[in-house]
């Protein structure tokens, strides 16, 4: 059967972030602008990343977003993300190993609600007619220079976004655990481009990935969407393959 | 109705020479077995770096040794990846008419494009135009295997005149299919007079909605080959037992494993994002049907698990819709144990196919005249 991840979140659980509790509230966040630049990458540089309870992607490739939420609870802010794809179970998921939030409230609260291990640092995105890019520093240093280079308009249903698994601690079961939590955002586009990704600079240890080096290019892309960031639906067991270990806290949106 | 066999070859991990080796020569042994029960085909896929959903890179080497064991089954090219980086069209035309010779006269030749990131990728192929290469392709290899000498001048290859040999062991030249997986392809396969090679696992309200559309379309094809080749063939699960509970445990144990493996591939449309891959394929059916190996819940309706009485069931369902074919896939990371799989084969012959008389596929082969033949662009 699959390959399964290496990584035991049990481990050390103070590393992750602690959620209150998963009665999470959605947030609806219109008019996003989202760039991501996907990059295979060696596997051997992130069998340690995933965890256990998850299958790698083959080939390795990681996701690098970047994207300006003009609008939402917290106000205006810019996150930067780095997703390392994967399975869980059957379904094709980003294991989010690392993000910086533009703003402190905004990393507050993705932190404590959906579990994002996320700081506060410069993140900017910057819309060129020749490219599209996305900076971030942490502590005054670059650990993201990207772009979507030459952008060319395609439609929304040309893309595909896969979901979202972070690690928290959550209270489950009148315990607080390590577990994964599934983040599912939905898409409405108004506009989507797609060109060749470029990263001139890359800190894998600062997103929470020592060792992983960028390699080919597979695409980048661009949409403007109206997205959320949903109640919690779905958390899994970290160690246990997720067709085992997934429990369903919360019942499925009246769409879906 | 007639009965086929499908190979993707998958094996599991850890990979030795021996395990490798062992499951090559499984299938070979199956091959052998349907000959003598009057299997009609046996298939192979090309795929490249799934590992291990399928380990059948080299199908034209698969398929001359089934060709050589066997005296009466027709060998299934299915599919030649129709994408230069992966293959040039004159080492298609040139082997596939090896084959054909070696077989004496007994290969059908499947077409596509890939569905995968994992391999497009590995082969530095654009994505955006794979199905513009395919029509290329597809429209080339007919002229290649019937004129005696063949120039072109095209998008995606070119060559000044040569002499392409051997040239087919059928004439005018063997049949042509095309996979169909995502949806529209079975109207790229009717418009161009092609088998519909259905490779999804769709019940039966999708499945006789394509075929529907397949035959009416066909009707006022313009062949890129000789004839018309309308077929409709389609894929699903074997595991015939004595026992009703048995066979489908056993059978859905194969399912799930199958679909399991196969949802883990890195379909083109998950990271790159491109108009040519609007679809998943068939992954968003297995992964309804794939909760994970242990899954117990029913698979996809129509799958010819059980016993006989069950599977007859089954395939009087497929047949009354249209289908001309069934393939099967009777393994997948070796979990039904071999002297099972050739049990189940035997079981199958015995009891089931008597049920269903041979018949010629419908309009299969028509003839067109040359002047019909649909010839690219260019030449």
């Amino acid at each position: 059967m699959p390959l399964y991840g290496a990584l035991d979140l049990t481990a050390n659980p103070a590393a992750l972030p602690t959620l209150a509790h998963l009665d999470t509230e959605a947030w609806t966040l219109p008019k996003a602008e989202m760039l991501q630049l996907l990059m295979e990458v060696p596997r051997t540089s992130t069998e340690s990343l995933l965890p256990k309870a998850m299958h790698p992607a083959l080939p390795s490739y990681v996701i690098l977003a970047v994207t300006k939420y003009s609008n939402s609870p917290v106000g205006p802010f810019n996150l930067a993300m780095l997703r390392l794809g994967s399975r869980a179970g059957a379904h094709p998921r980003g294991f989010l190993l690392g993000a910086v939030a533009s703003t402190e409230a905004a990393a507050k609260e993705l932190r404590g609600r959906w579990g994002f291990p996320v700081e506060a640092g410069e993140v900017k995105f910057v819309r060129r007619h020749d490219r599209i890019m996305g900076t971030v520093k942490k502590g005054g240093r670059t650990i993201l220079d990207g772009a979507l280079v030459d952008p060319q308009p395609v439609s929304g249903t040309d893309v595909q976004y896969i979901n979202w698994v972070t690690a928290a601690n959550a209270p489950l079961d009148g315990k607080t655990q390590p577990m994964l939590i599934q983040v599912d955002p939905k898409y409405t586009f108004y506009k989507a481009e797609r060109g060749k990704p470029q990263v001139s600079t890359f800190d894998a240890a600062a997103w929470n990935a020592d060792g992983v080096t960028l390699a080919d290019p597979i695409v980048g892309t661009c949409s403007t969407v109206d997205t959320d960031l949903p109640r919690i639906r779905f958390v899994m067991d970290p160690l246990k393959p997720v067709f085992q270990g997934t429990r369903r806290i919360r019942e499925s949106r009246a769409d879906e | 109705m007639k009965f086929g066999l499908f190979y993707e070859i998958s094996i599991p991990r850890p990979w030795t020479p021996e395990k490798e080796r062992t499951v090559y020569n499984n299938c070979l042994e199956q091959v052998k077995l349907a000959d003598e029960l009057g299997f009609e085909h046996v298939w192979a896929v090309e795929h490249h770096f799934l590992e291990e959903y399928s380990h059948c890179s080299a199908p034209e080497l698969f398929l001359t040794a089934c060709a050589v064991l066997t005296k009466r089954i027709r060998v299934g090219h299915g599919i030649v990846v129709c994408v230069p980086e992966f293959n040039h069209p004159i080492k298609i035309a040139e082997r596939t008419a090896t084959l054909d010779i070696l077989s004496a006269g007994r290969l059908e030749v499947g077409t596509g494009r890939s569905a995968t990131w994992t391999e497009l990728g590995g082969f530095g192929a654009n994505p955006d135009t794979t199905k513009k290469s395919w029509d290329e392709f597809v429209r080339c290899l007919p002229r290649m295997w019937m004129q005696e000498t063949f120039s072109y001048q095209g998008e995606f290859w070119s060559m000044p005149e040569r002499t392409i040999l051997p040239k087919p062991y059928q004439k005018p030249h063997p049949p042509m299919w095309v996979a169909v997986t995502s949806p529209g392809t079975e109207i790229d396969a009717a418009d161009r007079g092609l088998g519909s090679l259905g490779l999804s696992f769709a019940g039966f309200g999708e499945q006789e909605k394509k075929i529907s559309d397949y035959r009416r379309r066909i009707q006022s094809c313009e062949p890129v080959g000789a004839f018309v080749n309308e077929q409709v063939a389609t894929t699903n699960f074997l595991f015939c037992h004595e026992d009703e509970k048995t066979g489908v445990e056993m059978g859905q144990k194969l399912g799930n494993t199958f679909n399991y493996l196969a949802t883990q591939l890195i379909s083109t449309r998950e990271v790159y994002s491109s108009p040519s891959y609007q679809s998943l394929g068939l992954l968003p059916a297995l992964r309804r049907a794939a909760t994970g190996p242990d899954a117990s819940e029913q698979q996809t309706e129509g799958m010819a698990y059980g016993d006989p009485a069950r599977i007859i069931r089954a395939v009087k369902k497929w047949e009354s819709l249209g289908v001309d074919c069934i393939n099967f896939i009777l393994n997948a990371n070796e979990v039904v144990p071999q002297e099972q799989v050739m049990a189940s084969l035997r079981l199958f012959a015995k009891e089931v196919m008597p049920h269903f008389a041979r018949k010629p596929a419908q309009g299969s082969p028509a003839p067109v005249s040359p002047a019909n033949v649909s010839v690219a662009a260019g030449e």
